[in-house]
This record gives C-alpha cells, structure tokens and sequence, in this order.
C-alpha cells in the first residue's frame, strides 16, 4: 500500500473507532428518550463517571479488566438510582421540568467529579497486550483502536439481540412507540423505564472506560463527546437505533477526515451536517413527523 | 393588590435603585450591574420559554453575539460613540436570529432545545477558531470604552463605576419595561396562545411559524444588548465567556428558581442567583454544585419556583378574597 491509502485507511479505523463509541453513548441517550420522552442532558456526564470509574478501579487493583467490568456497572448504578429517585418523581412536571432536572444533575456530577479527583487530567494505562501496535496489510495500526471496535461491537450486537430477540425487548420497543398502551396491558412500565435507564448509563460507562486510555480523563470529556451524542440523536431521529448507529458512523468518518483535511473548522462540519439534514426533515433522517 | 400599594411598591423599589451605589459602596454596584444584566438576559429567555413554550438551550449564543459585536466594533472602529457600540450588538443578535429563524422555527420541544444547543456550541467553536477575529481563547479585552456624550442631554465618563452603573440601569431596566409591554400587546397574547394550543392559534388565523420567528427576533435582540453591556462591563469577552454551553443553562436556571411562569420570576432568579454565587463563593470553590442542587431541590419540591411559592403563600393568607373572586368568576 503506498502512503496515501495507508493515512486514509488509519484515518478510517480512527473514524469508525470514534464513531462505535459515539454510538455506544447515542444508543442509551436514544432509547431514553424514545421511552422516557426526556432527553438526558446529564447522560454525558455518566460517560465521564465511567471514565472517573475506570481510572479508580486502575489506580487501586492495577488491572484494567476489572475496571472495564466494573466501572460502568457503578456508573448504571447510579443512573437508576437517579430516575428512581429523582426523575420519576419529575414526571409530573413535564418533559421541561424532567430537562431541567437532568441539567441540574449534570452540573452536580461535574462539580461533584472536581471535588473528589480534581481538575487535572489522569492518566491510564491499558494492558500490555492492548498496547503497541498491530500489522495489517503490511501497515501498523494502534491495537487499542480494534480493541474499542470489537467491543462495541461484541456489546452492541448483545444488546440488539436482547432488544430484537426476547420478550424483554419486544416490551421496550413497544414502550418506545407507546408507554401507556403497554402499561394498559399489565406492564409495570416504571420498572421498565428504571431498566433502560440503567442499561443506557450503562452504555455511556462502556463508552467512557473505553475512551479514558486515549483522551485521559479530566472535567471537559462530557462537554466533548456529549454534545457530539446530542447531534447524533437530534440528526438521526429521537428515538431511532438504526438511524443513531449510522449517523454515529458518518460522524466519525467526518471527525477522522475532517481533521485531517480541514482541521480549523472539523468540528463545524458536523454541526453543518445536521443544520443541513434538519433544514430538509425537521424531525431528523430517520424520525417520524409528530402529529 | 391595589394601585396605591403598587405605586407605593414601584416608588420604594426606584428609590433603591437609585440610591444604591451609595447606600451599599462599590463592591455591591458591580454585583448589581451584573444581576441587572443576567436579569435582561433571563428575561428576554424567558420571552420564549415562559410565554411562548420554547426551552432554548443556546440563548447564550444571542448574548455572545451581541458582546462579540460591541467589542470588535469598538476595537476596530476609531471613535465610535456608545450608543452605536451597543446598537451593533443588538443589530448582530438580531442578524443571527434571522439566520436561524428558518431552521429554528419548524421544530419545536425537544428538537428546538436541542437545535438552539447545538447552534451554542457551533458559536463557540467558531469563536474558538476565527481568531483573527475574535481573538481565540483569550477573547478581545483592553477595547476603547467611549463616554456617553448626547449633545445637550447628557455627557457621562462610564469607566467611572458610578456613572456605568446609571447608564447600565437605564437600558437594562428600559429593555425590561419594552418586554413587560410586549406582554401586554396582543401580539404578546398571541404567544401565550402558540405556547398553550398552536394549533387553535393557527385557525385563529394567525400565522404561527412568523410569529415564532418575530419572537425569537425580539428574544434575541434583547439578549444581544445584555451581552453587549456584559461586554462593556467587563472591557473583556473571551469564547467561554459568551458562548459555553453551561452558560447557556444560567438563564434556564433563573428562570426556573425564579418561576417559569410569572414575568418577574427570572428577575427573582437572576436576584437568587447572584445571592447564592456572592455567599457560597466565601466558603467554597463549588458555586455549581450548590446551584445544581437547588435547581434539582426547586424542580422536585417547588415547580413554580420562588413566584409560584409567593402565590401560593398569597392564596393561603387572602383565601376569603380568591373564593369570593373564584365565586364571582364562576357565576
């Protein structure tokens, strides 16, 4: 391969890696809001918990294993313990009062994260044998990058297998498209909200321990990749998977690329790219129009 | 409440206003410049969330713009007088809102929160990035202030604190009293209508998305001339100044502590607010973590925020007034 296609295809595998993680925190931020009608600006922030998580599981056991299995189950911990306690009690108030709600518990996070790590970025190392580099096509790539592919994508397919496959998820899509109708049907539907809620921090957590290695862990990681969760779901469509996994993929191509030929203005193409999909579907690629 | 009371309580509360700087010394002045500010800024939010149902989670950028505008105008232009300094900011609010109108006006709920936030973050890089312009991170600082010279009015030097503090009350409370009156219009019951049924409103024969546009227009105009005097305040706007996204959220959490649905209660807010930053900051770097509680305390135990808690306190101690009133309504 000569150098040209070799930089297009790392820049690629950067992409697509970028773009499996975007989605692993679009998914949950997604689905909630197809359920729950609310979307969770404070989901970013779990994210980050996961990546603070991850950080505290390494630094204490030295092993990072242990920190990708438990990291993000403390940060799902915390997300139900959020809706059990706090955004079912909203729910009276509206979809604005719920909004609201989840930006007062951003903010707690984040400062709550300041206090007990600090402001610095941390530092973590992963496992040797996900270290260096590995040779494909006669070319060296960063294994850590397949590392975050094939997890994404071992746990995405679990996740559409449970969600297409069982009768657990023919409830949640059904509570998707319509909470009260399935709660008439003898559902209890506040157990399931509480379910998808954890199960999408849960995600977010995935997502955070699996970019803590590269980007280092510090305060600013929820504003990154957060807003770039948000767009994905606003383009795609709330409440649409299949249109969040493909956007989620466009946007880490035109991340990858984007720096690499206009590397000002990279950030501004996404948001262009959804101003331009909004101006012609308001509601977002794959988003039914609301009567 | 009647119009004695009222005269009396507008009298009392003009007099303050006025007598402060010197009732309270300097430090307090600029406190105060700064609640008046964040109070136009909430309020003209609170034009589109309380009164029009519309939650924008990217107002700052409005307010960003029109500092950006105030102080790049003053930078480069030789000799520019104050009033067209914070004229341009309005103007370029305004020039960005009629930019997004299009877009912003076929959504709305969530889609518009989330249209408005990523439009802020938009702002914010490309106020991060067009440095020859806005000077990157650092932001534009150290501009020219000129003083207010109408000829034959008034001519008053407004690096001097005192004399800011006037000129700054007169616009801010201005720009407050034009958005109390719109409220009053019809076109202000119009919003009130496009918030409660939108529908009924377009059978009516109005055409909602114009006049959802003609209000984000108004909305972001007079967040323009906050940000515009925020700028002149400070002599200094940097890009997390003006457009970071968590400033964004301050009007929202005014006028959510404050109360959603009275005019005054992002003004309360706005009040609550700079309380809290002022005595949590002599003990604490955390202010965020205080206010974030509230706002989460507020949302779970008082909806209506500070003005829905006085109303309620209201019909508790004047019951026999709202019965009779309720009775008198019902017959």
């Amino acid at each position: 391969m000569d150098p040209t296609t070799a930089m297009y295809v790392a820049q690629g595998i950067n992409g697509l890696s970028y773009g499996m993680v975007l989605f692993l925190v679009a998914s949950g931020l997604t689905l909630i809001f197809g359920m729950m009608g609310i979307l969770n600006i404070a989901h970013a922030s779990f994210f980050m918990l996961g990546a603070y998580f991850c950080f505290q599981v390494v630094s204490m056991t030295g092993n990072f294993w242990i920190a990708l299995l438990l990291a993000p189950i403390a940060a799902g911990f915390l997300g139900v313990l959020c809706e059990r306690f706090l955004l079912r009690r909203a729910h009276a108030l509206g979809h604005v009062g719920e909004l609201i709600l989840t930006v007062g518990v951003a903010m707690v996070i984040l400062e709550c994260i300041k206090i007990f790590w600090g402001t610095e970025s941390l530092p973590i190392t992963v496992p040797p044998i996900l270290q260096g580099l590995s040779k494909i096509g006669g070319l060296e790539y960063p294994t850590y990058r397949f590392f975050i592919i094939g997890l994404a994508f071992v746990i995405l397919s679990i996740m559409a297998l449970l969600l297409y496959k069982t009768r657990l998820g023919m409830i949640v899509r059904a509570a998707v498209s319509d909470a009260d109708m399935v709660g008439a049907l003898g559902v209890n539907v506040p157990v399931v909200f509480m379910l998808v809620f954890g199960v999408g921090t849960w995600l977010a957590g995935v997502g955070g321990v699996a970019v803590a290695p590269i980007l280092t862990v510090y305060p600013g990681l929820a504003d990154q990749i957060g807003m770039d969760a948000f767009v994905v779901v606003v383009t795609a469509g709330f409440g649409s998977l299949k249109g969040a996994f493909i956007v989620s993929i466009i946007f880490g191509f035109l991340n990858a690329y984007g720096i690499q030929f206009v590397s000002q203005l990279a950030p501004v193409l996404m948001f262009s790219f959804m101003a331009v999909v909004l101006a012609f579907k308001p509601a977002g690629f794959f988003g039914e129009i609301e009567s | 409440m009647n119009w004695i009371a009222k005269s009396v309580l507008w009298a009392v509360l003009l007099l303050i206003v006025v007598f402060y700087p010197h009732l309270f010394g300097l430090y307090f002045t600029n406190i105060f410049v700064v609640f008046a500010i964040f109070a136009l800024f909430a309020v003209s939010f609170n034009m589109l969330l309380g009164y029009t149902g519309l939650l924008s989670f990217g107002h700052t950028m409005f307010f960003g713009v029109g500092a950006y505008a105030t102080a790049i105008a003053l930078e480069r232009i030789e000799g520019l007088p104050l009033l067209p300094a914070v004229l341009i900011g309005l103007l370029a609010a305004i020039a960005l809102a009629i930019i997004l109108c299009p877009l912003l006006v076929r959504v709305s709920g969530v889609a518009f929160s989330m249209l408005t936030l990523a439009f802020g973050q938009l702002m914010h890089v490309l106020a991060m990035k067009l440095r020859w312009l806005t000077g990157g991170e650092d932001g534009i600082g150290g501009f020219p202030i000129p003083s207010l010279n109408i000829p034959g009015i008034v001519s008053i030097d407004i690096s001097d604190p005192i004399q800011f503090y006037y000129f700054a009350m007169v616009v801010l409370a201005g720009c407050i009293w034009v958005i109390w009156f719109l409220t009053k219009t019809p076109f202000g019951s119009i919003q009130v209508g496009i918030r409660d049924n939108a529908v009924r409103v377009d059978y009516l024969g109005f055409k909602v998305p114009q006049s959802k546009a003609v209000i984000i227009i108004l909305s972001s105009g007079f967040a323009g001339v906050a940000g515009s005097i925020y700028a002149l305040f400070q002599n200094l706007i940097s890009a997390d100044d003006a457009f970071h996204v968590f400033h964004s959220f301050v009007p929202v959490i005014m006028t959510v502590i404050g109360g959603m649905g009275s005019f005054f209660g992002p003004i309360i807010g706005s009040g609550i607010l700079s309380i809290i930053d002022e005595v949590t900051s002599r003990y604490t770097e955390r202010v965020d973590l205080v206010t974030g509680l509230i706002l989460i305390l507020v949302i779970m135990f008082a909806p209506g925020g500070v003005a829905g808690l006085f109303g309620d306190i209201r019909k508790r101690w004047f019951r026999k007034e709202t019965d009779k009133a309720a009775m008198e309504e019902n017959s």
